[in-house]
């Protein structure tokens, strides 16, 4: 089987589309791509015309904004709920922020399009967020996972597993703290630098991720009691955790 | 029902409401202080100058999180057992392990079934020795997870490499 | 008809009226203080129960509404279980329990606890389902789902449908459709279930958690239970058996359909049986084995000899007639609160119909009384309902005292225990007994008949404690 990647910038980062097998003709990516630009139109901060830097300037409310911004706002609520605000699409100013979603969204929206056209072999990273179907020549996608004090190196890699098809990182090293963090408890004695989970979606994966990122060891410990995603955690010591999921993917492979 | 049995039964049944709920008050207060307990003993984390002679940053202070306990200058090693948490599976106590200040070891204390069930029921992450540094080649990994890469980083990072790679 | 004997000197009788009243008083005052403290022991194991939880700290859990659902699940668990626990208790014919309350008010009340115990087992599985599901943001059938994976949590469904199954052949209308003993085994898969659901309880939240004290009251509960009923059902009455080694002598046909057994063993008078108990007989022959029968003494038994009188009611009684000399026959019992022992009122008056004569036998011959202290009405529809009649009258206690016989069909159409000919005469229970008020009424008969005696004598103004009824349904 061939394998061919499609590389573009989106959303301020890079997407990187790999298919092993069937390869979609050019409209295909196409819309995949602008699937990327549409979220990236309404929800973009960094956009003055975007309905949400409109929103965050007063000129339009959240009630007259289209039905795609209504959704994804109600999704965030719901997931800042089930995350007792650890995670929150709110900045410490006020302005509503739906950056820790949107992305997730729209990587999910895309992999919609491309189920729809019958690929069945890929993986999708937008900006180190993954999601994947398929396997590759026989044998499962393999993601690796980045050591977050060496950017080229990699801490494990690990075997993506039906159902779990969703790869999300959140982490402190790249692009600063873009994470709103709850409020320091008396008993995050440890903090996390970086957070990745397995889920079945990428929304959950993304929003967990980042949750256990913000709330810390307690935190991680209560999102894996409740859900049922796998995650492995570097601390800022370089001390690593793994769930039972993916200790075994973890302490694994040379070669 | 004769009304002897009935007044005897209804004071008695108080009695017995009011002992347990005394009963439960008291153990939510012995519960509060072993937490401070087990969180005082835990180590510090950070305060550990390092023997590199050439640092020369300014002299370490305790991270705000740290500071409930008094600051030590060396390592702790040890056991310590933490606060009983109430789930639904029954009452689980965890033991740490502290091997010069960073935690080495987990050890579910109460668990009310066989160690089959804490399997089951407990999908906590827990400390896992960190292997060595992998590159990617050696990897044979198709794509990188890790925290988001502008475009501009995406130019030098590891998945850029791949995608060159599998292009 | 009246049946005079010659009255008895006075000078013969050993105890005076008023030491005979006296001892009834403190007897009867006794029993009243056992009976109190059984009811409070009830009560208490549910306050207690509720307590475990409080004690847990259950109280501090509750802070949102699936919390709170959550506690009450867990709350209606342990309520639910403690009274299934109770009504084991409650069928385990202790002794103390009978000479208390009799097995059949204890019955009545095992049956009584039947449905509120299932409602709030159910409303355990119910209300934790939910609180789950609500705090953790999914649906029901999820959780349940999720319930199942766990092995503990799969035997509870199990057991709970075993109750279910249990409680719904109890149900009168589906019981009538099965022979007793099946319906019996059904029921004793309520053992299994109430043992299937403890390791789910052992493990699953943390009321009863390992080293509490809350746990070892809670095993305590089940050893009582579970140990009631293995020594009284089962210990007991197997060492008791095997003691006496009890043997039917020979089968006596009293009237149609109506046999007396003529059983022996040794140190039969150990058994201490009081006139008007009855016993549960189960005869060792291969027809009958598998039937256990309550069956009242028609005699006070001797040191070697016994003797029960049954009537064929159906297949299994009607084997019995048919047991042959020399079978094997153990007993559990005696029981019965149809006793000398139980009454509280200086007279004494006895109403019998048909098979009812059993224990009104041997509790006339068991008791002591005075000239003029008893009044018996023998009823019966004709002469072959007669049985056992004429021992009545040669009865030494029976001495100065009357008996009377009703003979002959009631009116048709009409609700009375009396026949035609009585009530034409112009019959009454306060013309029958005249000093009924200050009697003791001893009724034995086919329920319905009983059920109309005491219809009157209440009417008469008897109180409760003065009516004593033998019923052989329970």
């Amino acid at each position: 089987m061939t394998v061919t990647t499609h590389v573009f910038n989106t959303m301020g980062t890079t997407a990187s589309l790999r298919f092993a097998g069937p390869v979609p003709s050019d409209e295909v990516l196409l819309q995949v791509e602008d699937a990327f630009a549409e979220f990236d139109r309404r929800f973009s901060l960094y956009r003055a015309d975007s309905e949400l830097s409109r929103i965050a300037t007063g000129e339009l409310t959240l009630a007259h904004s289209s039905d795609a911004v209504r959704d994804c706002y109600r999704d965030a609520m719901m997931w800042s709920h089930r995350t007792a605000g650890v995670f929150t699409s709110h900045r410490p100013d006020g302005v509503l922020d739906l950056s820790g979603i949107v992305k997730a969204a729209a990587i999910a929206a895309a992999g919609t399009i491309l189920d729809t056209f019958g690929m069945p072999s890929w993986v999708l990273n937008v900006g180190g967020d993954i999601l994947t179907r398929g396997s590759i020549n026989g044998s499962a996608w393999r993601i690796g996972i980045t050591d977050p004090d060496a950017r080229t190196s990699l801490l494990c890699a690990l075997e993506v597993q039906n159902p779990r098809q969703a790869v999300a990182t959140s982490g402190t090293a790249e692009r600063g703290e873009h994470i709103w963090r709850a409020p320091a408890t008396s008993d995050t004695l440890v903090r996390y630098r970086q957070v990745t989970v397995v889920a079945d979606d990428i929304v959950t994966a993304d929003v967990l991720a980042t949750a256990i990122l913000a709330g810390g060891p307690q935190w991680c410990d209560d999102i894996l009691d409740r859900f049922d995603v796998d995650a492995l955690t570097v601390d800022d010591h370089g001390g690593i955790t793994a769930s039972p999921g993916l200790r075994e993917a973890a302490s694994l492979i040379l070669g | 029902m004769r009304a002897r049995a009935t007044i005897l039964g209804a004071l008695s049944s108080i009695a017995v409401f009011a002992v347990g709920w005394q009963l439960g008050a008291d153990g939510q207060q012995s519960e509060t202080t072993t937490s401070d307990t087990a969180a005082g003993s835990a180590p510090t984390s950070t305060v550990t100058p390092s023997a590199d002679a050439g640092s020369s940053t300014a002299t370490p202070a305790p991270t705000p999180s740290a500071s409930a306990s008094e600051t030590t200058t060396s390592a702790v090693s040890g056991t310590f057992t933490g606060t009983s948490v109430h789930t639904r599976f029954g009452d689980v106590q965890v033991q740490i392990t502290v091997q010069d200040g960073i935690l080495s070891d987990v050890t579910a204390l109460q668990l009310t079934d066989q160690d089959s069930r804490s399997v089951s029921i407990s999908n906590r992450a827990a400390p896992i020795l960190r292997q060595e540094v992998l590159s990617a080649q050696s990897a044979n990994v198709h794509s990188v997870s890790g925290a988001t890469y502008t475009s501009n980083a995406y130019l030098t990072s590891l998945q850029s490499a791949l995608d060159q790679a599998g292009l | 008809m009246a049946t005079d004997t010659a009255p008895l000197s006075r000078a013969a009788t050993f105890r005076t009226d008023d030491t005979v009243a006296r001892v009834r008083r403190v007897r009867t005052r006794r029993r009243m203080r056992a009976a109190d403290l059984m009811v409070v022991a009830v009560w208490l194991s549910v306050a207690v129960a509720i307590s475990l939880w409080l004690a847990y700290g259950g109280m501090n859990q509750v802070t949102d509404p699936a919390s709170a659902i959550t506690a009450l699940g867990i709350v209606t668990g342990l309520v639910g279980t403690d009274l299934i626990l109770v009504m084991l208790v409650l069928a385990a014919r202790i002794p103390a329990i009978d000479r208390v309350f009799g097995q059949d008010r204890a019955m009545a009340l095992h049956r009584r606890l039947g449905r509120p115990a299932l409602s709030l087992i159910l409303a355990h599985a119910a209300l934790l389902t939910v609180g789950y599901a609500m705090s953790d943001g999914s649906n029901v059938v999820a959780e349940t789902i999720g319930f199942l994976q766990s092995k503990d949590l799969l035997l509870a469904y199990l057991g709970f449908g075993l109750l279910v199954a249990v409680v719904v052949t109890s149900l009168v209308a589906v019981r009538r459709r099965f022979s007793y003993e099946a319906w019996h085994l059904i029921h004793l898969l309520s053992y299994l279930a109430v043992l299937v659901a403890v390791p789910h309880q052992l493990s699953a939240g943390g009321v009863l958690a390992e080293g509490t004290g809350q746990r070892v009251y809670w095993l305590a509960l089940y050893v009582l239970a579970f140990g009631s009923i293995g020594v009284f059902r089962f210990l007991v009455p197997m060492i008791r058996s095997a003691r006496h080694g009890i043997r039917v002598a020979g089968v006596e046909q009293v009237a149609p359909g109506v046999v007396s057994l003529h059983l022996t063993g040794r140190n039969l008078d150990r058994l201490h049986t009081a006139g008007g108990q009855y016993a549960i007989w189960r005869f060792w022959t291969g027809a009958t084995w598998w039937h256990a029968h309550p069956i009242s003494f028609s005699a006070v038994p001797t040191a070697t000899t016994a003797r029960i009188t049954v009537r064929d009611l159906g297949r299994g009684s009607a084997a019995i007639g048919r047991v042959r000399p020399g079978a094997r026959v153990s007993i559990e019992g005696p029981y019965g609160v149809f006793t000398d022992a139980h009454r509280v009122a200086p007279k004494l008056a006895v109403v019998a119909a048909g098979i009812g004569i059993t224990p009104i036998r041997s509790l006339l011959e068991h008791s002591p009384l005075s000239p003029g202290e008893a009044t018996v009405v023998l009823r019966g529809t004709d002469s072959t309902q007669s049985y056992l009649w004429s021992e009545i009258g040669a009865l030494p206690s029976m001495r100065g005292n009357t008996v009377y016989t009703m003979l002959g069909a009631r009116p048709p159409g009409l609700a009375t225990w009396m026949s035609a000919e009585a009530l034409s005469r112009g019959v009454t229970i306060t013309s029958a007994f005249p000093d009924l008020l200050r009697s003791d009424l001893y009724v034995c008969g086919p329920q319905a008949w009983t059920d109309l005696v005491i219809r009157d004598a209440r009417a008469a103004g008897l109180r409760e404690a003065q009516i004593h009824v033998e019923r052989f349904d329970w």
